[in-house]
């Protein structure tokens, strides 16, 4: 009885650990004022070099941050001065959040030949 | 030492103002419409849909995932914005972006095939057709 009841505390705790938090994700990205350049819809950007983020895969998204924040890394490396500045000041489970929030979004991207 | 100055073995002319703001206009107007030039390259949906079977093996494929070992979904870059395609595969290609696969494709790209599979994938929506040469 004592075993299950901790086996499913355990089991229910590395769920919540992993799991992203999409409000915390939109809070965030309202702070560091991601829209200024992305749109407040995160895909009518006011530059048509800046990419259109609602709707993304979460995991590439989250890649994408990450690889600003290793910049000479030479497998996933990005080196942009904005985006650098930006993604260095994100823990990991921070960007996590932002990505899900992301991509929870709808958007115009599609997947076709 | 008023003797040196006196002699003066060396002594260049000054640079004359006029001509320094002359070379300074000039280098500005060369910077300024090469930079222009490759802006100004108009991209074609058309022509590009004949150059995006190096893009299709991967981008084209639903959930397709790719890197190992971090592995995640490739972007959706199907109504993506076309100068943010052009230009980020001009940083594959400058090495602003390290990523092995993609900097191979983009060093075989010119400027203008870059603009064109900007258009290309730009115009994608979910109800456009699928590539009629793929």
């Amino acid at each position: 009885m004592k075993f299950t009841t901790i086996y499913l505390l355990l089991l229910a705790s590395i769920g919540l650990a992993s799991a992203a938090d999409i409000e915390s994700g939109k809070k965030l990205i309202a702070e560091r004022n991601c829209a200024a350049c992305h749109g407040a819809d995160y895909f009518t950007s006011i530059a048509p070099t800046y990419p259109r983020l609602a709707g993304q895969h979460e995991d590439y998204l989250y890649y994408a941050l990450r690889s600003y924040q290793v910049e000479t890394n030479a497998n996933y490396g990005r080196k942009n001065a904005v985006m650098g500045s930006q993604a260095k000041g994100l823990t990991d489970p921070q960007i996590r959040n932002i990505a899900a929030y992301l991509a929870s979004l709808p958007g115009p991207l599609v997947v076709k030949k | 030492m008023n003797k040196l100055s006196a002699t003066k073995p060396f002594s260049p002319k000054p640079l004359n103002p006029f001509m320094l703001l002359l070379g300074g206009i000039f280098f500005a107007y060369m910077s300024l419409s090469s930079a222009a030039q490759a802006q100004d390259l108009k991209g074609s949906a058309e022509a590009g849909k004949a150059k995006v079977w190096l893009c299709t093996g991967c981008h084209s494929i639903p959930d397709y995932r790719a890197d190992y070992p971090l592995v995640y979904h490739v972007p959706k870059i199907g109504g993506q914005n076309s100068a943010y395609i052009a230009s980020a595969l001009q940083a594959y290609k400058k090495g602003e972006r390290k990523h092995p696969t993609m900097r191979a494709i983009s060093a075989s790209l010119s400027d203008q095939d870059m603009v064109d599979i900007g258009e290309y994938y730009a115009a994608q929506n979910s109800s456009s057709p699928m590539n009629s040469l793929k």
